[in-house]
């Protein structure tokens, strides 16, 4: 089963710093060495709960957490994470650090009899750490039971998104459920990422029951090593109702990975149960066509306005195959030119069928965001 | 060339030879004079090159004043009291009393001491703060009203209602007209947050309005206060080089010249209260960057703000750098630090923290607190060095040499900010955090490569060094305190509290002053509740990377 060629995939780790703590450099600095050297890293920020690190560990089915603490309590904070992994039913996730000198080798002893696996103490090189992750997490682990048909909870379903990469799923035990897929793409720097994580803020105060999926991608660094970071600034999706994978393109052109289709159509099935499943693509350039092949509902083309001159705007195929276009960032200078040159763009394009929308998602609460939401919910 | 000195020639300690109080160039060509006075300017006169009074080290507001000491050591632990307690220790042989407040994380994020999951937080790296009562404790026994005494608070995001406590709590003792006395500053530079600190609570629009509201409120109602400090400390810790972190320092001080003015608000009232906060550390550049940036900024402001003499001026704090300090052999930080506050004060700073030894490790404990706080005094009062002479280190070839480069590369990087759309243009393309991010990882590149030499660390490393200070932690027992201290004020002001906040929405609603407001709000709720109410009425921060 694709849990036991782990050790040929590139090692997926979660990195974070606690909760009322911003001190970012050293796990920046880490993050970068690691992707160097090939790790997948999901980087969920700083100033992060125990929660939202160990449900985005469970979610993203990685081998293991690495914390980056510097103002102190990291013994009740790694305790605390180490404990949680445990009741969720992960205890298999590793969990490991460092703080530089605010980390004691006497908190270490203590740490470690808890199960914490490792402690990097201030001036440990990269080099060192890399071996030792690779000495304690890259020979594939004895993972919590995979039970790959029942995806009733997180931890199923992120394991089995892990296994898809490289099993071609049976089609008929993943039937299509009533789950809405809608597909975000656009140029890098759109905006993409916060006009969900606005759409998910939204929905989640408007509706008191359901569930949203979050597909996100990014690009690997010669085509091994990524940084996965979407969640880092996408706040409100850090929530019990909405699991979210983010996945690297490790090669794949054209804005997905390859094991996003089958992944979109485990999110969708009945068996997962979503009432909406949002996808993201990379950055994209203008002839990008990334949802042809894939179960998308809805296709949403975000731009912001400075995609250079008017016409830059029809070499993007994807105007023509878009269901809705999103100029966001409409606070910006050159927005009100913007606005009507998509718009005109659009009417020469798609014989009236596209709707667009004019957001500022980086606003709380915008009007235009709050339109598109009702639009794709609808 | 001359001067008519106002100071009486000083004497050298060891052979008692008369010196100058302030020597000047050997110079008779009028042209080169000239050149002299634009390009360095006499101290305390346009560009500031040399230093922004012409006498430092001195209340600079009255010569006739009793000194202020530049000395101004950032402490906080534990709770109100531990802090105080540790106020009263730095300050108890020092004329004047500059307290200068560090907050523990949950504070700095606008967190009560009961939220879920910060129990092991309280009170480490810096004191805990969830009331105006705590406020109350925290100054305890010190005259807020003493023209002696300034307070700083390092602050960011929830800088607006820490500061409406401070305001609150000094009304209780002090009465209604302390206000016209107040004198300190609280950080609230909310755009080095974006870019180095990560301590954002609002949106950046939001966060900016909560700010200009403070700043426009305290111009006309505290009028000794200094309602901001822009910063560079954090920018540069974060990793920066010291271009970088004068570039971007100055932008942002630039680009809240701008937003007053656009809230009109003149030059001459704002520019005056605005205060600045550098790193320096053991990079040679750091010899003359701060006072490279006093140019800069007096230009900026004389030219493109009209601002005068008072507005031109840039008055900063220095700290000693902390990234420079390693555990291994941590003891050469005592060395490092002393670097450091040396340059520091040949740059003429306006107060000085040092660093102490053991910073890599823990706040500082009382012992290493202590060095730290005597090596300034060796520095300032046992070394002739800067008691003698105003100037001794101004125009040497070496010195103007590394003014000249620095300035050029700072103007290099004005461009680039400039071209992606000013300070905030640049912020959203996230140019600020990705130069910051490369240079830091590349500093710890150097550093393992041992391209940077850090010595007991990558040369003449003794294996048998490993000493190591004791930590400095907070107890349970005072966590708990802290914690149960901020329950009972909340049950006591249940009913009121659910009515301050409507009230507060209201402000924040109907585009009211928020920092008028917020002076009344603290009375009966917590920094908590009304975060959580900012955060519901404009949104949460989403971090950049
Ligand atoms: C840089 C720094 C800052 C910068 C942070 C910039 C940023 N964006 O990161 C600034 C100036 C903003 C800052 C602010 C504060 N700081 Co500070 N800061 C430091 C400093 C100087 C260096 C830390 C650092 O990044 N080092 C560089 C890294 C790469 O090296 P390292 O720490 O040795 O780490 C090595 C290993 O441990 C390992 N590692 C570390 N993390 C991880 C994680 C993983 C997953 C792995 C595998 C490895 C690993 O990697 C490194 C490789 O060798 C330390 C003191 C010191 N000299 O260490 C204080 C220090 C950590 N800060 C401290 C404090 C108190 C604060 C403040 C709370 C002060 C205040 N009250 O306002 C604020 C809080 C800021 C916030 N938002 O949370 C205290 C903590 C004290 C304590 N715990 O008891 C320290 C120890 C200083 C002190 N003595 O007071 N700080």
């Amino acid at each position: 089963m694709g849990c036991s060629d782990l050790a040929s995939e590139p090692l997926r780790i979660l990195t974070a710093v606690p909760l009322c703590d911003g001190h970012d450099s050293a796990v920046m600095a880490v993050n970068q060495a690691l992707i160097l050297q090939g790790y997948e890293v999901v980087y969920l920020g700083y100033h992060r709960s125990v929660q939202d690190i160990v449900r985005a560990a469970i979610q993203e089915d990685v081998v293991a957490v690495g914390i980056s603490s510097y103002n102190g309590g990291h013994l009740e904070f790694f305790r605390e994470v180490v404990e949680l992994l445990e009741v969720k039913g992960r205890c298999d996730i590793g969990v490991f650090g460092g703080g530089g000198g605010t980390i004691t080798p006497a908190d270490v002893v203590l740490m470690k009899s808890y199960g914490v696996d490792e402690i990097f103490l201030a001036g440990t090189s990269f080099e060192f750490i890399d071996e030792r992750l690779r000495e304690l997490y890259g020979g594939g682990r004895d993972r919590a039971e995979c039970e790959l048909e029942i995806a009733n909870d997180d931890r199923g379903l992120a394991m089995v998104l892990s296994s898809v990469g490289s099993l071609e799923i049976d089609r008929k035990k993943w039937v299509r459920g009533s789950a809405k897929v809608i597909g975000f793409t656009g140029p890098g720097g759109a905006g993409k990422s916060t006009l969900i994580d606005e759409w998910v803020r939204g929905y989640l105060a408007d509706h008191p029951v359901g569930r949203v999926a979050i597909l996100t991608h990014d690009p690997s660094s010669m085509e091994r090593g990524g940084l996965l970071a979407d969640r880092a600034s996408m706040v409100y999706a850090q929530d019990d109702r909405v699991f979210m994978r983010s996945l690297a393109t490790r090669g794949r052109q054209g804005g997905f990975a390859p094991s996003t289709e089958v992944c979109l159509r485990v999110l969708a099935s009945v068996a997962a149960g979503f009432d909406h499943v949002l996808v993201e693509t990379v950055g994209t350039g203008q002839e990008a066509l990334p949802f042809e092949n894939s179960v998308i509902d809805t296709k949403v083309l975000v731009l912001h306005p400075e995609y250079g001159a008017r016409v830059q705007l029809q070499k993007i195929l994807m105007m023509d195959s878009a269901d809705v276009v999103v100029l966001n960032k409409t606070d910006w200078a050159s927005a009100a030119r913007a606005v009507e040159e998509v718009a005109h763009q659009i009417s020469l394009s798609n014989e009236g069928e596209v709707r667009l929308y004019q957001t500022q998602a980086s606003e709380h609460g915008n009007v235009g965001v709050t339109e598109l939401r009702k639009d794709l919910l609808g | 060339m001359e001067r008519d000195s106002e100071f009486d020639p000083a004497g050298g300690d060891a052979t008692g030879i008369s010196l100058p109080r302030l020597p000047l160039p050997e110079l008779d060509e009028p042209g080169a004079i000239a050149r002299y006075l634009c390009g360095e300017g006499l101290p305390g006169e346009f560009p500031f090159l040399s230093s922004a009074y012409p006498e430092m080290y001195l209340d600079p507001e009255d010569g006739s004043k009793p000194q202020e000491e530049p000395t101004r050591l950032f402490a906080g632990l534990g709770t109100a009291e531990e802090t105080n307690a540790r106020f009263h220790l730095l300050t108890k042989s020092q004329k004047s009393h500059r307290l200068s407040t560090a907050f523990d994380g949950p504070t700095l994020y606008g967190m009560d001491s009961d939220a879920d999951g910060v129990f092991g937080k309280i009170g480490e790296g810096g004191v805990a703060v969830d009331t105006v009562e705590d406020m109350e404790r925290l100054f305890d026994g010190f005259d807020l009203s003493d023209p002696q005494t300034s307070v700083s608070m390092t602050i960011n995001g929830p800088a607006p209602t820490i500061m409406a406590m401070y305001v609150a709590a000094a009304k209780r003792r002090f009465g209604p007209n302390v206000e016209k006395v107040l004198r300190g500053t609280v950080q609230a530079d909310i755009l080095k947050e974006v870019q180095g600190q990560n301590e954002v609570l609002f949106p950046v629009a939001s966060s900016l309005r909560f700010l200009l509201d403070m700043m426009e409120y305290s111009v006309s109602h505290f009028p000794k206060w200094y309602p901001i400090s822009i910063s560079g400390y954090h920018i540069s810790q974060a990793g920066a080089t010291p271009v970088q972190q004068a570039a971007y320092t100055l932008s942002n001080g630039f680009s809240y010249a701008d937003m007053m003015r656009e809230q009109g608000v003149a030059v001459d009232v704002f520019a005056p209260r605005l205060s600045f906060f550098f790193d320096c550390g053991v990079d040679v550049e750091f010899i003359a960057l701060s006072r490279v940036c006093r140019k800069i900024w007096a230009i900026g402001m004389r030219e493109v703000f009209g601002g005068d003499n008072r507005s031109q001026l840039l008055k900063m704090h220095t700290q000693t750098s902390g990234r420079s300090l390693v555990s291994a052999e941590f003891k050469n930080n005592l060395t490092r630090t002393a670097l450091e506050m040396m340059m520091a004060y040949m740059n003429a700073t306006n107060s000085c923290h040092s660093n102490s030894a053991d910073e890599p490790f823990t706040t500082p404990s009382e012992e290493y607190v202590k060095l730290a706080s005597h090596g300034q005094s060796i520095l300032l009062e046992e070394s002739g060095l800067f008691r003698h002479m105003m100037n001794g280190l101004s125009g040497s070839p070496g010195m103007k040499a590394v003014e000249r480069a620095v300035e050029s590369e700072i103007l290099k990087e004005f461009a680039e900010i400039e071209r992606l759309g000013g300070v905030l243009g640049a912020m959203e393309h996230r140019y600020q955090r990705s130069q910051i991010q490369a240079a830091s990882y590349r500093y710890e590149q150097q550093i393992l490569s041992g391209e940077r030499r850090v010595i007991g660390l990558n040369r003449y490393a003794d294996s048998n060094d490993a000493e190591l200070p004791s930590v400095v932690r907070v107890t349970d027992a005072v966590k708990l305190k802290q914690l149960e201290r901020v329950r009972a004020f909340k049950m006591k002001n249940k009913e009121a509290a659910a009515e301050a906040l409507d009230g507060l929405s209201q402000v924040v609603e109907n585009g009211g002053n928020v920092f008028a407001q917020l002076v009344e709000t603290v009375e009966v709720c917590s920094l908590g509740q009304i975060t959580e109410r900012l955060q519901r009425d404009v949104g949460i921060f989403r971090p950049m990377i």
